[in-house]
């Protein structure tokens, strides 16, 4: 088969799609848009995958009847589009690649396009507490239904584990307890609303989504926020992921009964979400991120929040060197939860969950957005792969988050009060992407003039929650709630 | 350990003396939404909100703050009616009281007892089960922080539980799904009277934005009896404090509606 382009294509023909035919279609870089046949989908996902690409998405837009995968290859996003042409069924991605099992099996349910050969294609997203699946069948096994009412302040979500009394012999991860149809809900608002709904789909993480989305109408409008407002919006973003990052250490901490860590850790977590509240009026960083700019003007001085800064990391510090010495906590981190990046590349792994296995994940460096591509920083990685590999990857960023928020403070200038741009119309599509606390998230945005026409997230959450299954080895019980809280990720993000 | 010892006790006390002395919120916070100016609004008004929280009806303003998630579209469009106001006290007993500025006849709604006044010792030593129906997950985190040294709630006797069964009290965020609702009934029946519901947040409250998709029941007081509401986008951990002592009958100052 060769490889057909479109006319007036900017870029060579990449070898990468041999043995597809596919047609390139307009698209802004670092965006590409292919068109492969339905029946070729799955073959033409396999070759990106092969040749190096990263699994991030698979849906259905109601309005074009095409699918849509999404994969990151070499600093590129190619968005595969395959017309269905009245087909109700494609071959399977899930055999190719495990990322693509709750992504099939939500096509499925929402609109009936069946996936040929997935190896469990039943309904998922209304799920019943009380209908458990056995994965291990013996004489002296049960399953405990973990959730989704836990103990304690968690959200909703289940696992299912299955044991023979101590020993985790299987851990199934059931999301969709929480499920709001949010998606759907962006059909029909105006890009600001959609920024504000963006912000409440996985709330601890407002501004990465607010970002994602906002960058997206940003790229289809095809103008570009202004410089200041760029870098006020780095400081909510490493505000956001060290607020997150603390608040795994403070899950962490509890599982460990430090009592006095899980203080400290509260405090500096609270600490920082005030520094949030006095910046911009919301601890969660809300209303700041909205496409053209900033939705409201920082209401600290450049001063203000370095000293804040420098406070926090003094104290956060002290409290950092102490918590690495405390065997009681390390210990139960070490060798718990372990990955190898061979797994995480397969089941299409973001954020610190791949970070830890040494893999350079990261939107942020990948495909750059806002002011990251001027500011310094690198990947924070361990090598380990375990609970402990996770944790370190966290309190890096923190380091890194801290330092870049000085730069970005320092970048800013203060007479300048063109906080955001007028924003013209758009149609067509376009994607959007930021790097969460727990990973990248993607908008894929139809738009209409004015308004949304469609909206499809890519959520980190639901693309490292079946790696969960995949970390007990050996682990008892009482490992499951470390190697939950090290993962760090957001349910109603998942779910959405 | 010693370390870790010295480390807390380094800080001194830094814990709110909330509700014995005031809490301030920080200026340019989001608590709550003030309308200023009830009369003479245009119908389009309504349009403003993402939520369906704003009604005009013959020219008069109302807002509903269990709808409204304060993402302050009302007050960049319209800043001479609108305002915000940086408040933390915003739970109220009644449904009805979270609307401002509504004209209309509100049929009278039952305010249930405090569970002070149903129980004397249930003044002091309150357990609270929390459950999830469908938050964005931020409540869950303002919820949390009131065990840090900020808030510390076991200074006021408030204690979480892990099981349903001993709680007196049940927080209660998001705006039920379906999957939830059986679950959250079956949490409900098994606390042992007397009891308290508080609706965590606009989206327990109402449903917020996920009302209008279809997928879950519209707010807790659709599948059980609430008897506080705490409205926000989420609200913060004084907030929820403030909701709780409102239940528990040791603070009777309620939102003010205005």
């Amino acid at each position: 088969m060769s490889a057909e382009r479109a006319t007036g294509a900017a870029t060579e023909p990449r070898q990468f799609l041999d043995g597809v035919s596919f047609e390139e279609e307009a698209a802004l870089a670092p965006e590409r848009r292919l068109r492969v046949a339905v029946e070729d989908v799955a073959r033409a996902t396999k070759v990106l995958l092969e040749a190096g690409g990263h699994f991030s998405g698979l849906f259905q837009p109601g309005s074009d009847s095409a699918l849509r995968v999404l994969v990151a290859l070499r600093g590129e996003l190619i968005v595969l589009r395959a017309p269905l042409d009245g087909e109700r069924s494609y071959p399977s991605l899930s055999r190719i690649t495990p990322a693509a099992l709750f992504p099939e099996r939500e096509l499925h349910d929402l609109s009936g396009i069946v996936s040929l050969d997935h190896p469990q294609l039943e309904p998922a997203l209304r799920p019943n507490a009380d209908e458990l699946r056995r994965v291990v069948t013996g004489p002296e096994t049960f399953v405990i239904p973990y959730g989704p009412i836990r103990s304690g302040v968690f959200e909703a979500i289940q696992y299912p584990i299955d044991t023979g009394g101590e020993d985790v012999l299987a851990l199934s991860v059931r999301p969709y307890f929480k499920r709001r149809n949010l998606e759907q809900r962006f059909a029909g608002l105006s890009f600001e609303h959609g920024a504000y709904l963006a912000e409440r789909i996985a709330g601890v993480a407002s501004v990465a989504h607010a970002l994602a989305f906002s960058q997206a109408v940003e790229r289809a409008a095809g103008i570009e926020p202004p410089r200041v407002a760029e870098r006020w919006r780095v400081v909510h973003a490493e505000l956001e992921r060290t607020a997150n990052h603390l608040d795994v250490g403070i899950k962490l901490a509890e599982d460990a009964a430090l009592s006095v860590g899980v203080s400290r850790l509260g405090a500096l977590k609270e600490e920082v979400m005030r520094l949030r509240a006095r910046l911009c009026g919301s601890r969660f960083g809300r209303g700041v991120v909205v496409p053209g700019g900033l939705g409201s003007e920082p209401l600290l001085s450049k001063g203000e929040v370095v000293r804040a800064i420098d406070a926090f990391e003094r104290d956060y510090l002290r409290d950092r060197k102490l918590l690495l010495r405390t065997s009681s906590f390390t210990d139960r981190l070490i060798g718990t939860g372990a990955l190898d990046s061979e797994t995480i590349i397969r089941y299409g792994g973001v954020g610190p969950v791949a970070r830890a296995c040494s893999l350079g994940i990261d939107a942020r460096l990948e495909r750059p957005y806002g002011s990251y591509g001027r500011l310094g920083f690198r990947i924070a990685r361990a090598t380990s792969g375990d609970a402990m590999g996770r944790f370190e990857v966290r309190l890096e960023e923190i380091d890194q988050g801290l330092h870049m928020i000085r730069q970005a403070v320092e970048q800013t200038d203060s007479e300048s009060n063109d906080f955001r741009r007028e924003l013209p119309g758009a149609d067509g599509e376009a994607c959007g992407w930021a790097e969460a606390p727990m990973g990248e998230v993607v908008y894929w945005l139809a738009l209409d003039g004015q308004q949304i026409r469609e909206a499809h997230i890519v959520s980190p959450s639901l693309r490292n929650w079946p790696l969960l299954s995949e970390s007990y080895r050996g682990d008892v019980l009482t490992d499951v709630s470390f190697i939950e809280h090290s993962f760090g990720l957001s349910p109603a993000g998942a779910d959405r | 350990m010693l370390q870790w010892l010295f480390r807390g006790l380094r800080h001194g006390i830094v814990t709110s003396a909330y509700p014995r002395n005031p809490e301030p919120a920080p200026p340019g916070f989001r608590g709550r939404v003030l309308v200023l100016d009830k009369a003479d609004a245009p119908q389009r008004l309504e349009d403003v909100c993402p939520t369906g929280a704003i009604r005009v009806r013959e020219g008069r303003v109302a807002l509903d703050r269990g709808r409204c998630v304060l993402c302050g579209a009302c007050v960049a469009a319209a800043p001479e009616r609108f305002v915000f106001v940086s408040d933390y006290e915003t739970a109220a007993r009644r449904r009805a009281a979270l609307v401002v500025g509504d004209t209309s006849a509100t049929p009278l709604e039952e305010v249930m007892p405090t569970l002070g006044d149903r129980s004397r010792t249930l003044r002091r030593s309150i357990h609270i089960r929390h459950v999830d129906a469908g938050s964005d997950g931020a409540e869950e985190w303002e919820i949390q922080a009131l065990t840090n040294p900020y808030y510390d709630m076991q200074r006021l006797g408030l204690f979480f539980t892990p099981s349903p069964r001993h709680a007196d009290v049940l927080l209660v965020t998001g705006g039920v799904t379906e999957s939830m609702r059986e679950p959250l009934l079956r949490a409900f029946e098994v606390m042992p009277e007397p009891k308290a519901v508080l609706a965590v947040g606009t989206d327990a409250c109402s449903g917020g934005f996920s009302a209008a998709a279809g997928e879950v029941a519209g707010g807790v007081d659709q599948v059980l009896p609430v008897d506080v509401y705490v409205p926000g986008s989420p609200p913060a951990p004084i907030a929820i404090l403030h909701g709780l002592l409102l239940a528990a009958g040791v603070v009777t100052r309620e939102a003010a509606a205005a």
